[in-house]
């Protein structure tokens, strides 16, 4: 008998990516020249979620909204552990859209970026939000 | 109102426990928090417990062991916070007169649900995108950073005092060596950068304490406050980083009700899951200003010997984080502190002790919950 816990696979809601049951993607969409979204009609409070009730700062309704894909690092980190089916290293960073939310992307070349590096989301991988550093 | 005191406290070993049911875990943590507040289990007239794995009906699964039929119980999951949420709930059941005695349980049992480091929430646009909880982190830090200008020396430094506490406490999950600020920042890089020193290891494990009313026992532990606080907004709008204000806002709350300030408190245990995550707690406490919580613990100020020691228990980082128990253990740590009952741990000053915890992972939010509570010996 093998040793109890020992190998088996994740199991906890963890998804297709490993091996578990697809579940509802609540990823932001890229759209070729925009992030697509929803905006608050009243305080102007963008979201990348497209469900929400209405909008969680002043409770009025949301739009449909498509978002820059350009904007300044928040923070950005270089993750060296398997996550999932995404293979050591991966450069994974939050970005401020320049008129939007923010989101989490992946970057295309695993480097710790500066804050307030400029990137843009130039596709997805899987997915995911890819973003590549402009450098002026 | 009535007041609320800790009548006992009891917990498992942590560690990884595959071969053990998860009600035995919590068996072993109830009858020792029984026998210390002194009580039969039949005076206990309710039961709150905190988990976030489950199983499903694990609160049930525990009381068929107990034979405390039919009283009131209920199951809060919080995430890191699961256990000190439903210790909060208790304390303001109590505080109430809702019930006189309440049994407050931590559980959790890890190593059969996770191999190697735990998935992220696939529902979640963080989980799905692959952010693992360290890489969260990392991502708190490089932020703090690059704003502060902290350094990998610094990070370290929270580590190696806790390791070093760790190793004085039996229960801890890790506890085979302290290593050095240049052997911390040498292992494995994780999500940089934090190092796999810098990380806590998920666990098994089990909490338990009795809430109860003022029964004219010395021993018991004056709660001056619980506050809990669950998660807000997190997103372009906020300038602190991911979690500081969930901690802040309960901080804030709890100081207010006790009549205190972060200069009272002899000894703390907080959420030290990764080595930033005690820099910023510390700073979001009001133990230090802003960019200077980083200093703490190089400057020996939360050394065990120190003035405001901070996790002498070695925190997560050596005890280990079995979620919705890890609430539980910090609790049964300042217990332990205040009474002058932590053998080689114990701290010189302790007449007033604080209990921090944070959980977190739900995308766009400064984190899910957050507990903190201040406990005084009675004097
Ligand atoms: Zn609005």
């Amino acid at each position: 008998m093998a040793e109890l816990g020992v190998g088996r696979p994740t199991k906890r809601r963890a998804g297709s990516a490993v091996g578990g049951l697809p579940v509802a993607d609540s990823r932001p969409v890229f759209a070729g020249d925009a992030v697509l979204g929803t905006r608050c009609s009243a305080c102007r409070y963008p979201s990348s979620q497209r469900d929400l009730p209405w909008c969680p700062a002043c409770y009025a309704p949301m739009v449909a909204e498509r978002f820059a894909t350009t904007g300044p690092v928040w923070s950005a980190t270089v993750v060296d552990i398997h996550v999932g089916t995404r293979k050591p290293p991966f450069g994974l960073a939050y970005v401020d859209l320049d008129d939007g939310p923010r989101v989490l992307v992946h970057l295309a070349e695993p480097a710790v970026l500066g804050l307030g590096s400029r990137v843009r989301i130039t596709g997805t991988d899987d997915g995911d939000l890819v973003a590549t550093e402009v450098r002026s | 109102m009535t007041e609320a005191m800790l009548w006992g406290v009891g917990t498992s070993a942590y560690g990884r426990f595959p071969e053990r049911r998860v009600e035995a875990l919590a068996w072993e943590a109830v009858a020792e928090a029984v026998r210390d507040a002194g009580i039969s289990p039949g005076e206990i007239d309710a039961i709150v417990v905190g988990s976030v794995f489950g199983p499903p009906g694990v609160a049930t699964r525990v009381q068929r062991g107990l034979g405390i039929p039919g009283v009131p119980m209920w199951t809060v999951e919080n995430a890191c916070a699961s256990g000190t949420s439903a210790y909060h709930e208790a304390v303001e059941a109590v505080r109430l007169g809702r019930f006189g005695c309440v049994l407050v349980l931590g559980v959790e049992q890890m190593s059969t649900l996770f191999s190697g480091a735990i998935v992220p929430e696939a529902t979640d646009p963080e989980g799905a995108s692959s952010l693992p909880l360290p890489g969260l982190y990392a991502l708190q830090a490089q932020r703090y950073a690059g704003e502060f200008g902290v350094t990998p020396e610094q990070l370290a430094a929270v580590a190696v005092k806790n390791k070093r506490n760790g190793l004085d406490n039996p229960r801890a999950q890790l506890r085979a060596s302290a290593p050095t600020v240049e052997e911390v920042l040498a292992s494995r890089m994780i999500a940089r950068p934090l190092t796999f020193l810098q990380c806590c290891p998920t666990s098994d494990g089990a909490g338990a304490a009795i809430v109860g009313g003022a029964r004219g026992k010395r021993r018991d532990l004056r709660i001056e406050t619980s506050a809990m606080v669950s998660g807000a907004l997190w997103d372009h709008r906020s300038e602190d980083v991911w979690g500081y204000a969930s901690v802040a806002r309960a901080a804030e709350r709890a100081f207010a009700q006790a009549g205190r300030t972060p200069a009272e408190i002899d000894v703390l245990e907080v959420h030290d899951a990764f080595t930033i995550g005690e820099i910023i707690t510390l700073e979001a406490l009001g133990l230090a200003s802003r960019g200077k919580g980083a200093e703490l613990a190089p400057s020996g100020h939360t050394a065990r010997d120190g003035a405001q020691p901070v996790n002498p228990s070695g925190g997560l980082l050596s005890r280990g984080h079995p979620l919705g128990a890890t609430g539980m253990a910090q609790l049964a740590e300042i217990t332990w502190q205040l009474r002058g009952e932590a053998g080689a741990r114990q701290v010189a000053r302790h007449r007033v002790g604080l209990v921090e915890t944070m959980g977190g992972g739900a995308a766009g939010m400064d984190g899910n919950a957050c507990v903190v509570t201040i406990l005084a010996r009675q004097t």
